[in-house]
């Protein structure tokens, strides 16, 4: 089509689902699932599901001799069990609602769009709950901005981490980041040199017992390497990479081969599973990690992650550069 | 050329040049060939293949069929299998949506409105794979001078078909047998058959079985001399009186060829293997006998599958053998009373039965038949004593495993538009097929009398299925009528009429439930129940 030669946004309002496709990118939103379903780049297959908002991180020692995880152990569940409750869409900044059945049947396989966006609104699951929206917005040139809003509410204890989690089909070989050298927190970045960062394949910390790791701070970009899979019967060997950048403000994230409740579940590091995917999460907000003293004391309180007031963070998906 | 692609975007075509359907009976030359179970008539064309694949019809190969074609970009590919097993496309499951959802916006032709028709809406579609297939053969020597025919037992979704660069048909229904006659373009030595095996077609939406999305010919394919008198079709009426003493064998027999002067032999051995009846007649096209009776007849059921034998011997003037045609059958009294209450063999009917897909973790739904002997190994492991053909009809030979293992059988149609009318769990029959489009009757009831046809023999048939999740109305209920017209000894089962009772009084014998909570079939049973209730 015309639109096509104009590199617009293919728009299929599905029964299920809204399709977004333009020149070697398709994404699929699931209306059911609640994210970002399909994230096909260059015919290759960037998502395993949805992305997953992260409420949890494995238990530190310090965590455990502060109590801190039973005292947050409501965050464990939502990091589990939390739901979709709304989806809405805007089209060229016009709100649309949720074009389902029959409402779709005014649609054709020729519409075409300058920008989409689609949020999310999850409720969590926690006993005073709380709603979290995440919205992506898609440009023509197949860029994803994601904004997550986290609704403070009153009663809702301190989160161990908010943030979103890509699972992708494959280990990956590696990943880029521009940042802070090695591991970081909030209480354990100031010797860290700022540089880009070539790491080997996923790397974890080599706890007896696993625990929360692999921070990295104030980014500004992150490329993965090679988790996608490719379509059922191409082997071809061409590297795939995908890039989060900063949008607004610099990210945390970390990229493991595990979630945090894989970690959780491990009393020693020989019970992990063989590794089968990477966990790309892209936090918003990160809690320190150090006690004043060696044990047993709570991280410093400028460190810590109110579930009573609100949180935002936002990125950007590059699928090419 | 006489086909036209755009066949795949009208539900109105669904067959071009496909013989009718008939009994699923095999001709054999000698008694003998019957014990070897080996037909000097048929040919398999089961093998190595060569094969073309295109990810969309506009990159397909054109004139393919044609003898001179340079095959040099052709691979190769086992007949039968999946493609998407066997090195090309993409495996893909998905449930009850349409499999390009997200991907492609579609509706089904009509379905909105009459006028809505969407053009190329298949035939030049980006997301429409193609199968090219070629096989040459050579026909063995018994078979010059024969009428040939050849038939393809499955193939998704949609298949033409050439012999030697001549246009033989079009066929949709991936999972009924497809005949076809190849006769008027045979030629001796070496024969080009080609095939080109679209993905979808508009029969993609109503074949939106919760299933992995497969294409390509995964059944066994063959080739059949016709003898000089050939058996068309066979329609054994066996019936039982109300005292369960009697038994009455009526049968209708079609043939075709050159019938002056022939004459059949008609022989009926109980179980035990004694002739209890037989009879010659002079063979006309259409032989009916409604004569043999049978007394103290054995009958068939779960616990003691009897099953008596016919045989056919076809003499030509010179009272030489021409062919031999064995079929197994049996009798067993199903009745439904006044009240709704279901017997078989005056004895209540009690079903524990199971939803069985052909299933093969190697072969997809390319199962063989140690697949299918293991599966009824299970049953019988597990007290099974039913199975419904979920949700289409099966590989013949597994027929007549349930009909020696005393298998009751719901035998389903090939229909499921479940994408059409449900979405996001809320039933939203907004652009429905078949619903009442009169453009989408025709297709369904071919899918129907494909199943009755073939599979009409079958003591183990106890209900004809119309499908499944495909919703109501007019074109389903015309299903039902058919069957009910062809065949008063079976029941006719749909569970969609569920979702929508307003045609509850046309569709289905019996109440199917699937999922319901044992409170709602409690209800259901203590408030006039107008059926019989199965819970699936």
């Amino acid at each position: 089509m015309d639109a096509m030669t104009m590199n617009e946004l293919h728009v299929v309002y599905g029964d299920g689902t809204l399709g977004l496709h333009g020149n070697s990118f398709d994404y699929i939103f699931s209306y059911e699932k609640g994210g970002l379903e399909s994230l096909v780049v260059n015919a290759a297959e960037w998502l395993y599901r949805v992305p997953k908002l992260t409420f949890w991180r494995a238990t530190t020692d310090n965590d455990r001799g502060s109590h801190f995880s039973t005292q947050s152990a409501a965050w464990f569940g939502a990091d589990m069990f939390t739901t979709l409750k709304n989806v809405s869409i805007q089209v060229d900044d016009e709100n649309i609602g949720l074009p389902i059945a029959p409402d779709n049947n005014r649609f054709s396989n020729e519409i075409f769009a300058k920008n989409v966006a689609i949020t999310f609104s999850f409720l969590t699951a926690t006993t005073q709950q709380t709603t979290v929206d995440v919205t992506y917005l898609v440009s023509q040139n197949g860029n994803i901005t994601i904004t997550v809003n986290y609704t403070g509410t009153t009663g809702l204890p301190e989160l161990p981490a908010l943030g979103l989690s890509f699972i992708m089909p494959e280990v990956a070989d590696g990943f880029q980041y521009t940042g802070l050298s090695g591991e970081t927190y909030p209480d354990r970045q100031a010797g860290a040199l700022t540089g880009t960062f070539d790491i080997v394949g996923l790397p974890l910390t080599p706890y007896l017992v696993p625990q929360e790791m692999g921070m990295h701070m104030a980014t500004h970009s992150l490329t993965v390497k090679n988790a996608a899979s490719q379509q059922t019967h191409d082997h071809s060997t061409s590297i795939n990479r995908l890039t989060f950048n900063q949008h607004t403000q610099p990210f945390a994230f970390s990229a493991l081969p595990y979630t945090a409740i894989e970690l959780e579940s491990a009393t020693h590091i020989e019970e992990l599973p063989l590794p089968r995917r990477s966990v790309i999460t892209i936090y918003g907000a990160v809690r320190g990690v150090g006690g004043i003293d060696s044990w047993g004391t709570d991280v410093e309180p400028e460190y810590h992650i109110s579930g009573e007031t609100n949180h935002a963070f936002d990125f950007t998906i590059v699928p090419f550069q | 050329m006489l086909e036209k692609l755009d066949w795949l975007d009208d539900p109105r075509v669904f067959r071009v040049g496909k013989l009718p359907a008939h009994s699923d009976h095999t001709m054999y030359q000698t008694t003998d060939e019957i014990k070897q179970k080996q037909s000097s008539f048929t040919k398999s064309l089961d093998g190595d293949w060569q094969f073309h694949f295109s990810e969309n019809p506009s990159q397909r190969l054109i004139g393919f069929e044609q003898p001179d074609f340079d095959v040099e970009q052709f691979e190769h590919i086992a007949v039968p299998g999946h493609i998407e097993l066997q090195g090309f496309g993409q495996i893909h499951y998905i449930n009850t949506l349409y499999p390009w959802e997200g991907k492609i916006y579609r509706r089904p032709p009509y379905s909105l409105s009459h006028d809505k028709s969407y053009k190329g809406l298949f035939s030049e579609a980006a997301d429409n794979t193609v199968g090219q297939y070629i096989k040459t053969f050579t026909l063995p020597d018994n078979f010059a001078q024969h009428d040939v025919h050849i038939q393809f037992d499955g193939v998704e979704k949609a298949m033409y078909l050439w012999l030697n660069g001549h246009f033989i048909g079009y066929s949709e229904d991936s999972f009924s047998q497809a005949e076809f006659d190849l006769t008027p373009y045979l030629q001796a030595g070496e024969n080009k058959l080609a095939v080109e095996v679209y993905k979808y077609s508009t029969a993609a939406f109503i074949e939106d079985q919760d299933m992995f999305r497969f294409s390509g010919i995964f059944r066994s394919v063959r080739l059949l001399a016709m003898p000089q008198v050939n058996l068309v079709d066979l329609f054994l009426k066996p019936t039982v009186d109300k005292q369960l003493h009697t038994g009455t064998l009526s049968m209708s027999l079609s043939f075709d060829g050159k019938l002056t002067g022939t004459s059949a032999k008609i022989v009926v051995q109980n179980p035990s293997q004694n002739i209890v009846w037989q009879e010659t007649v002079a063979i006309s096209s259409h032989v009916t006998l409604s004569s043999a009776v049978i007394e103290n007849v054995a009958l068939w059921s779960h616990k003691h599958p009897n099953l008596y034998q016919l045989l056919i011997t076809i003499f030509d003037a010179n009272q030489n053998i021409i062919a031999v045609v064995p079929y197994s059958f049996g009798f067993r009294r199903l009745h439904k009373d006044g009240h709704n209450r279901v017997t078989l063999n005056n004895v209540p009917l009690h079903l524990n039965g199971v939803n069985r897909h052909e299933w093969s973790p190697t072969g997809g739904r390319n199962i063989t038949m140690s697949d299918m002997k293991k599966d009824i190994s299970v049953f019988k492991d597990n007290h099974i004593n039913a199975v419904r053909t979920s949700h289409y009809p099966n590989q013949i030979p597994w027929y007549n495993l349930c009909d020696q293992n005393g298998i009751y059988m719901m035998a389903e149609t090939n229909l499921e538009s479940h994408g059409s009318w449900q979405k996001m769990g809320a039933v939203e029959p907004s652009y429905n097929v078949p619903g009442s489009i009169p453009e989408w009757q025709d297709v369904v009831l071919d899918r129907a009398k494909s199943n009755f046809e073939q599979f009409k023999n079958h003591p183990a048939i106890l209900f004809w299925s119309l499908g499944n999740e495909s919703y109501t109305g007019d074109n389903i209920a015309a299903m039902d009528a058919y069957f009910k017209s062809v065949d008063d000894s079976r029941l006719t089962h749909y569970e969609g009429v569920f979702q929508n009772r307003i045609d509850e009084d046309r569709i289905s014998d019996v109440e199917s439930r699937m999922y319901a909570h044992p409170k709602a079939i409690k209800d259901y049973l203590t408030n006039h129940p107008q059926k019989t209730l199965f819970k699936l």
